[in-house]
C-alpha cells in the first residue's frame, strides 16, 4: 500500500504539479547517453526530460482514456481509475477542468475520496486561495508553494502510513 | 375443505419447493461466475491492433459504428503500451542469491519514442539479469462500466465490458480466451490476424455470455 506519484494538469492540458514519493534507480550504466547528433546529454537533465515526459505521458493517457469513456458510456461518464500488475492510476477531475492524477501500487482500493479531499482541503486552500498566486499556473508558478507541499506531505503520511502501522 | 386444507396444500408446497432447491443437481449448478452476468460487449485486438471481433450482447454502452469501434481498439492498443512504460513502481530491491531486477522503472524510464515492447539495449553489467515482464492495463474503472483486458502470451487482447459491480472478469475472460482457442485457432480455415468469422465461436461465446 504505497504511493509513487501525483501529479495535477489544468485545463490548459500543463502539468502544473508533480511529485514523486519514491526514489528513482540510478541512472543506467554509461553516465551520459549520446543524442543522434553526437551531443551528450548530462544526466540531471535528462532526468529533468524524463520527468516531464512522465508527466506528458501520463496526461496523455489520462486523456484519451477519458474520451474512451465518454465515447463509450455517455457524456456523463466518468473516467475513474484504471490497474495494471504493477501499479494503479487514480483520476479525479473537477468542474474546473483541473485534473488530479495519482499513481498508487496495485491493492489500494478507491481513492477517489482521497484525491477530492486533497483537491479541497489543500489545492483551493492553499494554492487558489493564495493572494500571491496567479490565476492562471503556466509553468506551475504558484502552485509549490509550502503550505501546500507540506500539507500534501503530510496528508499522504496519514493516508498511507497508518495502514502499514497496522500491518506490523 | 377450507382453509385448513388450502393452509396445509401451501405449507406442503412451500415445503416442496424448499426442498427442490436444495437438489443436489440444481445446487451443482449455482456458484457459478457468470450467474446472473451482464457483459456489455466483447472486443478482440490482434497483435497490430486491428480489430478483429466485435460483439455487443446487453445494452448499457453506447452503440457505436463500426468506425468508431475500430478507433476505439487502435486508441486502446496504443494506450496498452504507453500504461507499460509509465510504470512509477520502484524496482524491487535486490537480493543476494536472486538477479538483481534492474528495474521495470529503468526500462520504462526511457521516453516515449522507444517502444516498450523492445528489450533494453546491451546492457553492459550483469549478464544473468532478466527484464522483468512489466504488463499493461488490465481493469480500467469508469462509472457505468468496467473494462477488463487480457492479453495473451501472443499479444492478442480480449476487451470485455461488464457492469462495475460484476465479479470475476478475469475468470470470464479467460473462458473467453479458451473458446477462442478452441474454435478459431482450431479452425483450419481461419487466417491469422485476420477478422473473426467463425460461427460456432459466435454460437459459443453467445451461449456462455449472454444470460436470458
Amino acid at each position: 500500500m504505497s504511493v509513487y506519484s501525483f501529479y495535477i494538469f489544468d485545463r490548459h492540458t500543463e502539468c502544473i504539479y508533480s511529485k514523486r514519493f519514491t526514489q528513482q534507480p540510478s541512472p543506467p550504466r554509461t553516465t551520459s547517453s549520446t543524442l543522434r547528433n553526437g551531443t551528450t546529454v548530462p544526466p540531471s537533465l535528462r532526468q529533468a526530460n524524463k520527468d516531464s515526459d512522465d508527466a506528458k505521458l501520463v496526461f496523455g493517457t489520462v486523456f484519451s482514456l477519458r474520451r474512451m469513456c465518454r465515447q463509450l458510456g455517455g457524456v456523463d461518464d466518468q473516467f475513474l481509475s484504471y490497474r495494471t500488475a504493477e501499479y494503479k492510476l487514480h483520476y479525479l477531475e473537477t468542474p474546473t477542468q483541473l485534473r488530479l492524477v495519482l499513481l498508487t501500487s496495485p491493492q489500494v482500493g478507491n481513492m477517489r475520496t482521497v484525491l477530492h479531499q486533497i483537491w479541497a482541503t489543500l489545492f483551493v486552500e492553499y494554492v487558489v486561495k493564495s493572494p500571491l498566486a496567479p490565476t492562471e499556473h503556466t509553468g506551475g508558478k504558484g502552485v509549490g508553494n509550502e503550505l501546500f507541499e507540506g500539507g500534501l506531505e503530510r496528508f499522504m503520511e496519514a493516508v498511507f502510513r497508518p495502514q502499514q502501522q497496522q500491518q506490523q | 375443505m377450507g382453509r385448513g386444507t388450502w393452509g396445509c396444500r401451501y405449507e406442503l408446497h412451500s415445503l416442496l419447493s424448499l426442498t427442490l432447491t436444495q437438489h443436489p443437481a440444481l445446487l451443482a449448478r449455482q456458484p457459478s461466475p457468470t450467474t446472473n452476468m451482464v457483459v456489455f460487449a466483447l472486443l478482440i485486438i490482434n497483435k497490430a491492433g486491428g480489430l478483429i471481433y466485435t460483439r455487443t450482447f446487453a445494452p448499457g454502452i453506447q452503440k457505436l459504428d463500426s468506425n468508431d469501434y475500430l478507433i476505439l481498439a487502435g486508441t486502446f492498443h496504443g494506450i496498452h503500451a504507453i500504461s507499460r512504460s509509465i510504470n512509477p513502481a520502484p524496482p524491487p530491491p535486490p537480493s543476494s542469491s536472486s538477479t538483481p531486477n534492474p528495474s521495470s522503472s529503468t526500462t520504462a524510464s526511457q521516453p516515449a519514442p522507444q517502444l516498450p515492447s523492445q528489450p533494453p539495449s546491451s546492457t553492459a553489467g550483469n549478464p544473468t539479469r532478466r527484464r522483468p515482464h512489466t504488463t499493461g492495463i488490465e481493469s480500467l474503472e469508469s462509472s457505468h462500466f468496467r473494462l477488463t483486458c487480457f492479453q495473451s502470451p501472443t499479444g492478442v487482447k480480449f476487451l470485455l465490458f461488464t457492469s462495475p459491480e460484476q465479479p470475476n472478469t478475469d475468470v470470464v475472460v479467460r473462458r473467453c480466451y479458451e473458446m477462442y482457442g478452441n474454435y478459431v485457432m482450431k479452425n483450419p480455415f481461419y487466417s491469422l490476424e485476420m477478422p473473426i468469422r467463425v460461427e460456432k465461436f459466435d454460437r459459443v461465446v453467445a451461449g456462455y455470455l449472454v444470460r436470458p
